[in-house]
């Protein structure tokens, strides 16, 4: 039985800790006592010192990484030296998955039994529903005596029965979509049974605003579109010769630019790149976002491998990613992993627009209308901590010979 | 940012634009604060300025009211405030009163920080609330931080106040990363809301404000509850009119902290709301705290001991389906 | 020779002027307290009152020899205040607990401040003030004056845990306070010798920090060895205690009649009466004529009749003054 070094303790508060430095490597042997790594955890570096004598097996943590406290971060075989040097089982590598990611929190709710409502004899309310029944007129104790409100009454019950006594049920259900409370109405219009038409015109006249509901995934895309908007960025502008590109209905403009910046893409390691504060992913492939409206919403799915690939398995991928985002089938995976979005609004008559970089990306491409010369303005805004405005005038330099290269354009149109 | 890095920002700012600001406080210096709030300043600004001192409670705040009488600005450090109990005199018989029995004459530009709470498994002498003692004396601003930002604020407006302020920080905080963005006019006497909603108003400070944030989140998805969360900041003066303004809307009242329940802050928000408020209550107040036992080691029994946010989760629900929500 | 008669002369008008200024204080504190007890008999004056009636030496004494330097002082401290400058109406309009008040009527015998005066009040809680004096001279320090803080307290503060944590940290932090212990031998009703393992105080402080004894029935005794202390203090920007033996005449507060002493020993006192020694001392050696004391004495005599007049005759304080004076409501803008 190997035993297992945890990642230690060494403040009541901490909860991680990072293995700043391994000390010993896989098949050293070690001392009680000895230092075998250093721990960085709420700023400060602490040594870990081994409680036990015998050889450190295996490392299961890499410098750098940071794992919850009681975690293994790494085996240690008990008892005394061999004197035969021993090889280690494997090399640490990057794939080697020994401690799994932080298991994000999971709400463990106690499961509440449900208690019974307090039961009195009638003419009990609370405060408040006694004050709303009061204002609007309703006889609460014998109303409680019928049986029709429960005894304590709550606001809820009161509110309840003023519902189902002034509005038909379908007008009750159009309420909800507007920012106007029932007992505000009944109040307004008293005595009289309120019906949709009630509802309707009471709302335009009195100008009260609708509710639209704020979906999930625009509520992230606007917490995102904001942490985006406050890194440094940057734009060129240029007007782009597109005339070359024979573009039709089925391989669209959009469909030819993602094709063409993903090999342009290639040429430029920092556009395929992703900042991580210590040091940049580098992607091998061009993965390219396109951005669709569907709907209300705003998707930007990403073709993944563009460099990879031909025109039209690249058409049919785009027109298969808004198929399901108009079905709302997206999946996590189809969203992540690109690090430059195209947005094309020529089709808008749009002449010219900048665009924000969708988070964590490090470039979008504003596609404006071809004019009758086949000209159009192209917005691009960099991530200044990426790519520098060197970089970028480059990339869109050799964008702009690109789109000319007949023999390119002719070569893509065969595949 | 973390919570400390964020206080110990709001020191440094105060040390650097005002000469007349000095720490002080056992480990405060050279050690750099047991809770490192302090750290590098003592570097910075000497040894003169960012004073250590022996471990001597009444006396660390007795000689900040002192220097504070003489025009300093002192900042002491309780190492925690289950030692502030050996500096009560001061805090009570004292840093309150001189202003008031000198019929004005004598100010006291001070501020006296200390962490509480559970933290984890330190134990019964190093585990309590104490905020409602030091709340219930008239004559000290006793403000308090739940985050990176308000840590920030408040304490760089404690200093800035010519009148006696106790500071609390939460023990669990400390390392807590906060989004950090300084505000503008910012006012620690308006309690802030910080998630809106429509049925229940949910009061609570330091550390518990985030236990009841996601008891909120839990109760919207899964009982449809909408609690509206205000985070008290002051809790002397205490801001009512937020609460009150908002309790008229929700017409229900849920004070949650870590003390004990009887006679702590919960008792005076429930009895004020229920003095002003009557008529629009559909619920009694309800409190949510800490058991009546001083705090275990054990941590099982410690996490009893206090409110979590499945507790809070769970008490709302049911007092809620007991009184009608 | 006209060397040596100049030194005569310029002694012997120091101590003239010192003789009637001690005279003046003493016999002003002594009269108005007097005065202050008929008062609180007759119900014009409430709370607790601490007299100083036989302690005036060392009262007057420490704060003529201290001179200039803020004045920390116990609850027992209306000879403290008078000594110091506080006009005799102001203290007595505040023991009545009017708006005209040093303390707007707020704080009532045991607490007169005046920090125009460097007067930082007296405070009723034993020992408290000690770290307040420590602090303050602290930051009188590290602002770069030089005068230095006087601490009066009593033997009983002595025993208490903050006199030691104030005494470390005086001198830890080479902090220039004169630590000037009254020992009247009671605290309330416990003899020194019942509550305290060194009998005698000025040791407790001898490890810390100079500290000497003196006879605190001796005005001149008390002054001589305070401005020693004084330069020592403004010379090293250190602390220094002083041990002044005193006796209260009459009882802790007015609620105490002080019966638990016997009445020998207070008699055997009473015949060191600091008054009686400083007045036949300074006939005999020619620093005051009997002509000067009758002046002086009508002198305090009228001032005390008009600090009474002045008390009645004065407001009570409004209804707003409840709440006036509890915060500043200040937020300086010192540091943007």
């Amino acid at each position: 039985m190997d035993y297992e070094i945890l990642m230690p303790q060494f403040s009541d508060t901490m909860e991680v800790g990072r293995v700043a430095r391994w000390l010993k490597k896989e098949g050293d042997f070690v001392e009680r006592g000895e230092v075998i790594a250093e721990i960085e955890a709420e700023k400060a570096v602490m040594e870990l010192q081994s409680f036990k004598r015998g050889l450190l097996k295996r490392i299961l943590v890499r410098e750098g990484q940071e794992v919850p406290v009681g975690r293994p971060i790494a085996l240690m075989e008990l008892g005394e030296r061999i004197e035969e040097v021993r090889r280690p089982t494997a090399p640490p590598t990057e794939e080697r998955k020994a401690v799994p990611p932080p298991i994000e929190e999971a709400p463990k709710v106690v499961p509440t039994k449900p208690p019974e409502r307090v039961e009195l004899p009638s003419g009990f309310a609370s405060p408040y529903a006694r004050l709303l029944a009061k204002e609007m007129g309703l006889e609460l104790e014998e109303l409680q005596k019928e049986g029709r409100l429960p005894s304590p009454a709550h606001a809820k019950d009161v509110e309840g029965l003023l519902r189902e006594r002034y509005f038909t049920p379908k007008a009750l259900e159009l309420l909800k979509e507007y920012e106007l409370r029932a007992e505000d109405l009944i109040r307004a219009l008293p005595d009289r049974k309120i019906d949709e038409d009630t509802l309707l015109a009471y709302v335009e006249r009195e100008g009260i605003p609708k509710r639209l509901p704020v979906s999930s995934v625009q509520k992230s895309l606007i917490s995102n579109l904001s942490k985006s908007f406050v890194l440094p960025h940057y734009h060129i502008y240029e007007v782009f010769d597109l005339s070359q590109i024979p573009w039709d209905k089925d391989i669209t403009l959009t469909h030819w630019l993602i094709k063409i910046v993903g090999d342009a893409m290639q040429f430029f390691e920092r556009l395929r790149a992703l900042f991580k504060e210590d040091y940049y992913l580098l992607y091998p492939h061009s993965n390219v976002g396109v951005a669709m409206a569907v709907g209300e919403e705003l998707y930007a799915p990403v073709i993944k491998e563009v460099n990879r690939k031909g025109l039209k398995e690249i058409a049919q991928e785009v027109r298969e990613l808004k198929k399901k985002a108009e079905e709302g089938r997206l999946s996590l995976e189809e969203l992540q992993g690109g690090t430059l979005t195209i947005s094309n609004l020529g089709m808008f008559g749009i002449r010219s627009f900048d665009a924000v970089i969708p988070y964590g990306q490090v470039c979008i491409i504003a596609v404006g209308m071809q004019d009758e010369k086949g000209m159009a303005h192209i917005t691009f805004t960099f991530d200044h901590r990426v790519v520098n405005g060197f970089h970028g005038a480059l990339f869109v330099k050799h964008l702009k010979e690109k789109v000319l290269d007949r023999n390119y354009i002719r070569f893509l149109k065969k595949v | 940012m973390l919570y400390r890095d964020a206080l110990n920002l709001a020191l440094e700012h105060a040390l650097e634009h005002d000469h007349r600001v000095v720490l002080l406080g056992e480990d405060v210096g050279f050690y750099g604060g047991n809770y490192k709030v302090t750290e590098g300043l003592y570097a910075k600004y000497g040894p003169k300025r960012v004073i250590d001192t022996p471990i001597a409670e009444n006396s660390i705040v007795g000689t900040a009211v002192g220097m504070a009488m003489m025009g300093l600005r002192p900042v002491a450090e309780i190492m925690t405030a289950n030692f502030s109990m050996l500096a009560m005199d001061q805090i009570v018989n004292q840093m309150p009163k001189l202003r008031y029995m000198s019929g004005g004459k004598v100010f006291l530009p001070l501020v006296v920080r200390m962490p509480q709470g559970v933290a984890k498994q330190l134990g019964s002498q190093h585990s309590q609330s104490l905020e409602h003692l030091f709340a219930s004396i008239p004559g000290l601003y006793v403000l308090c931080a739940s985050d990176a930002v308000s840590a920030y604020h408040v304490l760089l407006y404690a200093i800035r106040m010519d009148d006696p302020v106790l500071f609390l920080e939460h023990v669990l905080l400390y390392g807590v990363d906060f989004p950090f963005e300084p505000l503008e006019g910012f006012d620690p006497f308006r309690a802030r809301i910080l998630r809106e909603g429509r049925d229940v108003t949910v009061v609570s400070y330091l550390k518990m404000t985030h236990d009841v944030l996601k008891a909120s989140q839990w109760l919207e998805e899964r009982e449809g509850i909408s609690c509206e969360v205000i985070d008290l900041l002051s809790l002397r003066p205490i801001d009512f009119e937020t609460i009150y303004g908002s309790v008229k809307k929700t017409k229900r009242l849920v004070v949650v902290y870590e003390a004990p329940k009887t006679l702590g802050l919960g008792a005076e928000v429930s009895a004020r709301v229920s003095e002003e408020l009557f008529y629009f209550l559909d619920a009694p107040p309800l409190r949510i705290a800490g058991e009546e036992v001083p705090i275990p080691y054990n941590r099982k029994l410690e996490l009893m001991a206090i409110p979590t946010p499945e507790k809070v989760y769970a008490q709302i629900v049911q007092w809620g389906r007991r009184h009608g929500l | 020779m006209s060397f040596l008669h100049e030194v005569v002369f310029y002694t012997l008008t120091m101590s003239q002027t010192l003789a009637e200024k001690f005279y003046y204080l003493m016999k002003l504190g002594r009269e108005f307290e007097l005065r202050c007890k008929e008062e609180y008999l007759k119900g014009n004056i409430s709370g607790f009152l601490h007299l100083a009636i036989g302690q005036e030496a060392v009262h007057v004494g420490a704060v003529v020899g201290f001179g200039k330097g803020d004045l920390f002082c116990p609850y027992r401290e209306h000879v403290l205040a008078l000594a110091r400058g506080i006009e005799p109406k102001l203290i007595m309009a505040e023991m009545f607990g009017k708006v005209t008040g040093v303390s707007r009527g707020k704080g009532g015998s045991m607490h007169l401040y005046e920090p125009r005066l460097d007067f930082y009040g007296g405070n009723a809680i034993v020992a408290a003030h000690i770290p307040h004096a420590v602090g303050a001279g602290y930051a009188r320090k590290l602002m770069g004056e030089k005068a230095g803080i006087l601490c009066i307290l009593g033997d009983g503060a002595t025993n208490n845990g903050t006199f030691f944590e104030s005494l470390n940290i005086a001198s830890l932090w080479e902090v220039p306070v004169l630590f000037l212990c009254e020992n009247n031998q009671y605290a309330i009703g416990t003899h020194v010798s019942r509550s305290s393992y060194l009998k005698d105080l000025f040791l407790k402080a001898r490890d810390y920090m100079p500290s000497v004894q003196v006879d605190g029935m001796d005005v001149f005794e008390v002054y001589r060895a305070v401005i020693k202390a004084k330069e020592y203090i403004e010379e090293y920007g250190k602390p220094y205690f002083i041990e002044a033996l005193t006796y209260r005449f009459e009882g802790h507060s007015m609620a105490d009649k002080g019966d638990y002493r016997s009445p020998r020993e207070i008699e055997m006192f009473k015949r060191r009466d600091p008054l009686e020694l400083l007045l036949k001392r300074s006939l005999k050696e020619g620093w005051l004529t009997e002509e000067q004391v009758r002046l002086i004495d009508k002198k305090v005599e009228r001032l005390v009749e008009e600090s009474v007049e002045f008390a009645k005759n004065s407001p009570e304080p409004s209804e707003e003054e409840l709440y006036s004076d509890l915060y500043c409501g200040v937020c300086s803008d010192v540091i943007p």
